[in-house]
């Protein structure tokens, strides 16, 4: 099973559902530490129950998410955070009544070194200057764009292993679309990042992944190399749309 | 014009008492959307073990701290073995819950100290000041009441503005699902808010007790108005509950003074529906739009 360099996060045969029939059905992942994993398909196909089922939102009814060696699934959604699992939910969940500062300071609590929350968040503000020029405003009266910014910041206040990042480019105007890909290509080579990036956008989330996968109707349908999904037309034709 | 200073005054004081209430009530509400009931219950409870200790050591300010060390527990004690399995459920699981605990506590009360009328000390004189002959229509233990409703209020301020447990209170009450997907525990902070609506609610319990009696029912009227405040302050807002409570209180005490005592829980009702039917949310509530 072990890869050449392990695997940062594993998803092995998770079947989950909201009650009814799964919408997960036997869904494999595996993705080696500092990579990103674009996640594809169709509306409805599962890949935001994918994204809650591995933050423990959704608990599955088989399978299991290993980050590192240990077995998350079924534990409550804070412990799985607290394990180095940051998600970014779709619409983004910045707290709007809270200032920007405040945001970001949430974002680290559940670090216990009281020096690695401050330098989180002087990090924070020297790579995206755009929050500290506003650290004190509402975040209610931040753009859609200055928004996902701050929600990606804030999830990497906790220093995170996994980065679940849920339609970052939903609602963005396109210049902003290729900023967040950017900022997410950058973070990996930095930071040595795992991300999971579900995109309805394939196109720009083949851009700066290095694997992928498609999913329909919970299964997985296609899993390769970003560069090789992206070139192959039926694939594009039958799921992606491009 | 004295009248009005003196009316004013006075409402002021009993105002804050109802700020305290409503205070423990918005506390809760604003983490688990639950109404306590119990509030009252958990206050009078909180104020005979106040009763017991200054009895037993007389001291008033032992009793004092033992109100609201006991609100503190009692408050976490009863989110974590009552509160906490109907979490999820519906609302009204909650509701019948808290008025369970209210009958429990009201007859445990009866059964540990029987069901007499009980006076209990004040902290400062209750006589009425004067400047020269000039009556104020308060006493000195009326302005211990509001310096304390007061400063307990600043100091809860300060800690939802400046502190980790704030910042963790607050991220709860405006988005719990958030606050766990960054690893917020909600459990321990939901426990932390009950805890502290028990400590504001022993400190409305002792602080009004000497101007009543103490008995097992004894805080039942006085939660019914705090409860009208945090209503009218938006169950929202903690400055909106502190708010509504001396809003309240000054109406009721210009009604009681100008129109006659007698119609004063009715007259609170009339200031309730007047808000409700101009401002539905409350007076201090930002309005906003429920996000899905």
């Amino acid at each position: 099973m072990t890869e050449p360099g392990g695997t940062a996060l594993a998803v092995e045969e998770i079947v989950a559902g909201y009650g009814g029939g799964p919408v997960l059905d036997g869904v494999s992942i595996s993705a080696r530490p500092g990579t990103i994993t674009a996640v594809l398909g169709a509306n409805g196909a599962g890949k935001t129950t994918l994204l809650r089922t591995i933050s423990g939102f959704v608990r599955p009814r088989h399978g299991r998410v290993l980050v590192g060696e240990t077995n998350l699934a079924r534990r409550r959604p804070e412990d799985i955070a607290r394990a180095g699992v940051a998600h970014v939910p779709e619409g983004q969940g910045v707290i709007t009544e809270l200032t920007v500062e405040e945001n970001l300071r949430l974002g680290a609590l559940s670090r216990r070194d009281r020096a690695g929350r401050a330098e989180a968040l002087s990090e924070a503000y020297r790579r995206f200057a755009v929050l500290a020029e506003r650290r004190r405003r509402a975040a209610g009266t931040l753009s859609g764009g200055e928004r996902q910014i701050l929600v990606i910041a804030r999830a990497l206040m906790a220093a995170p292993r996994v980065l679940l990042l849920d339609e970052p480019s939903l609602g963005l105007a396109p210049r902003m679309v290729a900023q967040v890909m950017d900022l997410v290509r950058q973070l990996r080579d930095d930071t040595g990042l795992t991300v999971l990036l579900v995109e309805q956008n394939a196109r720009s989330a083949l851009s700066i992944a290095d694997q992928g996968l498609v999913l329909n109707l919970g299964k997985v349908v296609a899993e390769d190399d970003a560069a090789a999904l992206a070139a192959d037309v039926g694939l594009r034709r039958h799921y992606l749309g491009f | 014009m004295q009248e009005f200073i003196e009316f004013t005054l006075g409402g002021i004081a009993s105002g804050m008492i109802y700020a305290a209430i409503a205070l423990s009530l918005v506390l809760i509400w604003r983490g688990t959307r639950v109404l306590n009931y119990s509030q009252g219950g958990m206050a009078m409870f909180t104020t005979y073990v106040a009763w017991l200790v200054i009895r037993h050591t007389g001291s008033y300010w032992a009793g004092f701290a033992a109100a609201l060390a006991s609100g503190l527990v009692l408050g976490a004690l009863c989110e974590r073995s009552v509160v906490r399995p109907t979490e999820g459920r519906s609302p009204l699981n909650s509701v019948i819950v808290t008025i369970g605990l209210l009958i429990f506590l009201e007859g445990l009360a009866g059964v540990i100290y029987g069901g007499q009328y009980r006076s209990f000390p004040a902290a400062y004189s209750l006589n009425g000041l004067k400047i020269g002959k000039f009556a104020l229509g308060i006493s000195p233990n009326d302005l211990f009441t509001a310096g304390a409703v007061l400063a307990a209020a600043l100091a809860l301020a300060l800690v939802f503005r400046y502190t980790s447990a704030g910042l963790r209170l607050r991220a709860t009450a405006f988005s719990p699902v958030v606050a766990r997907l960054l690893g917020v525990r909600i459990g321990r902070v939901l426990t932390l808010g009950w805890a502290l609506a028990g400590l504001f609610g022993a400190l409305a319990g002792v602080l009004v007790t000497p101007s009543t009696f103490l008995y097992p029912n004894s805080m039942d009227s006085i939660f019914v108005l705090g409860f009208t405040a945090a209503v009218i302050g938006g169950l929202d807002s903690p400055g909106g509950a502190v708010a509504g409570g001396v809003l309240l209180g000054v109406v009721l005490s210009y009604a009681g003074g100008y129109l006659g005592n007698d119609l004063v829980l009715l007259y609170g009702l009339v200031v309730l529906a007047l808000v409700l039917m101009v401002r539905p949310s409350g007076l201090f509530s930002a309005p906003r739009t429920r996000r899905v």
